[in-house]
């Protein structure tokens, strides 16, 4: 690992000499704080050197300003009291360090969230607290000391987990930059959730017809190494350098033989309901080919229902069945991680909700996109279950399983658009039809969604403001559904003949076994953390793994695809780079008083901790200076940097002041 | 009377801190169309829960008093309301403020009386007479000295202002229907 040190001014550890600015932030705090009496306060505390106030500290000015007072005031430590450090600690860290400071010297105290936000009403009394937490800041700041960031080299491969339309975005654009992509999908085929749909909102083009030719772009792409069938089992290793094992399960046929011709499908005597593509509704095979456009076009035999009868190895005319295949490794050395694991659909089943498992002819809104795709069960033909008819009247509940506290209380966003799809072309094809929609409320933003919905009031679906109450069957299996028009108040029985579900989208338990296995959070709804809401989006805590699609959060295609990009952009930094530069702040251990209890090892959340002979290992690229470890040693050999005993103690020595 | 602005202002405060979580509801209609008594009454649960908690107003309505309080709307209520805790709140605090249907007051009236909200009919004693049994069963009703002790007990709780209809809303109510 190489280590650069990046500033090494002797003239930081002299006796400190610190400048305070205490920002006003316009009036987040200069409304509320006294911010003169606060800086004049600061100005009589032991060490402080000059202290002054800014309108806002993180403009040009602001730190124009700091790093004249530098120069001039010789100063050797800065503290700066304004808002979170979250945002704006590394500006000032980099302002600090363009005057020639160790950016480790700088302080920061958040006198916005922590004070001026929070006592509004308390003018005097938030002014007296700014003083406080100044004071502290001061203590702590004349203890700091310069930190080393290190610099470690980046594996130029990206490893992209799940190849739905988002990963397969990120793959194309992270080859098209020029490096090595690993694309790993668990099913047999790439291609996704979108692989299964119809058509797509809001032009109601083709789904297949615009996916298939780029899953062909993935295949056909030379720096994309795709593996279908593949599950990552396991991560080790640190930004720039991933351990990556990947497992490739049999598919008991040969990839580079087979052409997916489909004989021996044809061959095959077991059937069994195809839960894989078509939602349960219809039948495969044993041995089967995802779907006629699948990539990579090969079969693949499901081995717990095949029967081992050989009719498919007689049928194969290039010997590609192989009975005897098994699962096999590959470890790889990756530079980035891309997760696109994407999600469920939400399964209203084990609830029966509005009668779902219940009656036959409740389904779900995937279900009904295989009753409607060209190349599904039906060919086309949307048919009820319980009797294989054209339904006359149609409708759809909305919200089904989101927006409700006792399932998901987020909204899945797509399932709007989709009813609308489904409803026009559910009229377009059968016009004598009568299609209801039970909403509570429309979310239709973005370019042409709004256009969309329009087009379909014009087509003459029906929208019923309320969400049902109750749902029976009737006596030839139609339904009874009981719902208010809240609009006009009036409660409706409505007869229908097949009632589809808009169920919304809900985390995958795939996306959380890749989730632990890489450590990235989890938000309460169950879908994966992103390190900003706003502004990293797609990143995470851990550096070098990034986020996108449905996994990071319900989206629909174009924002899915948006994230794909951007996930490739934001990864592809560090291997245009080639190189990495993680924290400073990491923990230090004192081999004198470490006794190699072990205890620290296994409270790392990052694994930077293993006892190697007798002794304490830190993997200091691994460590994020979270200080758990710290707090759990029971002798005092591991100290956080920046956060050491001394300099905290300090802090807290000083909470208080007492007159003499 | 000046009493009873004082009063006034304590209903709408009462109310608002008995329907806080009635705030949440998005009108989506779950509720009245699960209600079994909305189906043979004038009761739209929705529109109750959209005013519970707005004004005074939701005391004068009858239908606040036609939930059957199956609590249908309360399990299935996507938002999480009390919507059935709510209603039962909001009449309590009616009832405290003496604002009750002519039908609660008989009822009032009768247990005063008879220390039975259904006392026993003249049919029943008749048929029980023919049955030979003696005509009133082994309840207060029957012994003079426990009907008093429970008619000192509700009285000694102020139980008997419920069968008064000394209450401006009570009459307003009332001309209305």
């Amino acid at each position: 690992m190489a280590q650069s040190e990046i500033n090494d001014d002797t003239k930081n550890t002299d006796e400190p000499r610190i400048g305070v600015f205490i920002c006003e932030c316009g009036v987040n705090i200069g409304g509320v704080i006294d911010c003169h009496a606060v800086a004049d306060y600061a100005g009589t505390l032991p060490d402080v050197i000059r202290s002054s106030v800014n309108k806002y500290t993180c403009s040009d000015s602001g730190q124009s300003e700091i790093k004249q007072a530098i120069k001039d005031n010789n100063l050797n430590r800065v503290l700066v009291a304004a808002c979170t450090p979250k945002t704006h600690e590394p500006i000032f860290r980099a302002c600090v360090e363009e005057a020639g400071l160790n950016p480790y010297l700088f302080e920061f105290v958040n006198i916005r969230e922590h004070c001026s936000w929070i006592h509004m009403q308390e003018k005097e009394a938030a002014t007296e607290k700014a003083c406080e937490l100044v004071r502290m800041g001061v203590s702590r700041a004349s203890k700091l000391e310069p930190l080393q960031s290190n610099e470690v080299p980046v594996t130029n491969t990206a490893l992209v987990i799940g190849a739905g339309v988002a990963g397969m975005q990120s793959a194309l654009d992270i080859a098209d930059m020029g490096y090595k992509v690993y694309l790993v999908e668990k099913n047999p085929s790439i291609g996704g959730k979108m692989a299964q749909l119809d058509k797509t909102f809001p032009t109601n083009d083709c789904s297949i017809c615009i996916l298939g030719p780029k899953m062909v772009e993935v295949a056909r792409n030379k720096n994309i190494e795709l593996m279908t069938y593949s599950e990552v089992e396991e991560v080790d290793g640190y930004v720039g350098n991933f351990k990556v094992k990947v497992r490739h399960k049999a598919r008991y046929v040969d990839v580079n033989t087979c052409t997916g011709c489909g004989l021996c499908v044809e061959k095959c005597p077991v059937e069994v309901p195809n839960t894989e593509f078509n939602e349960g509704i219809g039948t495969r095979k044993a041995i089967y080919v995802p779907f006629p456009q699948a990539v990579p076009l090969r079969a693949v035999i499901d081995k717990s229902v095949c029967i081992d009868c050989g009719a498919c190895s007689r049928a194969c005319s290039s010997n590609s069945i192989i009975m005897e295949q098994e699962d096999t490794f590959s470890e790889l050395d990756i530079g980035v991680i891309v997760v696109t694991a994407g999600f469920d659909v939400y399964d209203p089943e084990p609830t029966h909700d509005f009668g779902y498992g219940l009656y036959d002819n409740v389904i779900t809104g995937m279900e009904l996109e295989r009753l409607i795709n060209a190349s599904g069960p039906t060919m086309g033909k949307v048919v009820r279950p319980s009797d294989v008819k054209p339904p006359k009247k149609v409708g759809f509940i909305q919200c089904v399983g989101s927006r409700d506290k006792k399932r998901n209380r987020y909204c899945s966003s797509f399932c709007c658009m989709y009813a609308l799809k489904d409803a026009q072309l559910i009229r377009e094809k059968y016009p004598d039809s009568e299609v209801y929609i039970m909403y509570m409320d429309m979310r239709t933003p973005f370019r042409n969604y709004e256009e969309f919905y329009d087009r379909a009031r014009d087509m003459g679906i029906r929208f019923i403001r309320g969400k049902p109450g109750k749902v029976t069957e009737n006596e030839d299996n139609g339904l009874k559904v009981r719902v208010e028009d809240t609009l006009t108040n009036d409660i409706i029985d409505l007869d229908l003949d097949l009632l589809v579900l808009s169920v919304g989208a809900v985390s995958s338990e795939s996306t959380e076994r890749i989730r632990q296995i890489l450590k990235v959070s989890r938000a309460a709804d169950g879908f994966l953390m992103e390190a900003h809401p706003k502004l990293k989006p797609v990143d995470t805590t851990l550096d070098g793994i990034f986020i996108g699609g449905v996994s990071q959060g319900p989206k629909d295609i174009p924002y899915s695809v948006s994230q794909g990009s951007a996930c490739a952009a934001r990864a592809t930094r560090y291997l245009a780079q080639g190189k990495a530069i993680t924290e400073g702040i990491t923990v230090e251990v004192n081999p004198d008083i470490c006794v190699a209890c072990g205890i620290c090892v296994p409270m790392c959340p990052f694994q930077a901790l293993s006892i190697e002979d007798g002794k304490l290992n830190i993997i200091k690229a691994l460590c994020k200076g979270c200080g758990t470890c710290a707090v759990a040693c029971p002798t005092g050999a591991l100290q956080q940097n920046h956060f050491r005993n001394d300099q905290l103690l300090a802090q807290v020595k000083n909470v208080f002041t007492f007159e003499e | 009377m000046d009493e009873m602005t004082g009063e006034n202002i304590n209903i709408n405060e009462q109310l608002k801190e008995a329907s806080t979580n009635a705030l949440r509801c998005m009108q989506c209609g779950v509720c009245s169309s699960s209600c079994p008594s909305g189906r043979h009454t004038s009761l739209n649960i929705r529109k109750l829960v959209k005013i519970a908690g707005r004004s005074s107003d939701i005391l004068k309505s009858d239908e606040l008093w036609m939930c059957t309080t199956c609590y249908n709307c309360q399990e299935r209520c996507p938002r999480g309301i009390d919507i059935v805790d709510t209603i039962l709140k909001i009449r309590s605090i009616s009832a405290y403020h003496n604002i009750i249907l002519p039908e609660h007051r008989a009822v009032c009236q009768m247990l005063l009386k008879y220390g039975h909200a259904v006392p026993i009919n003249d049919d029943y004693k008749i048929k029980r007479t023919e049955m030979g049994l003696e005509e009133l069963p082994e309840t207060v009703h029957k012994y003079t000295d426990s009907l008093n002790e429970v008619k000192e007990l509700l009285t000694s709780c102020g139980f008997e202002r419920f069968t008064e209809d000394n209450t401006d809303e009570n009459k307003t109510m009332e001309n209305t229907a």
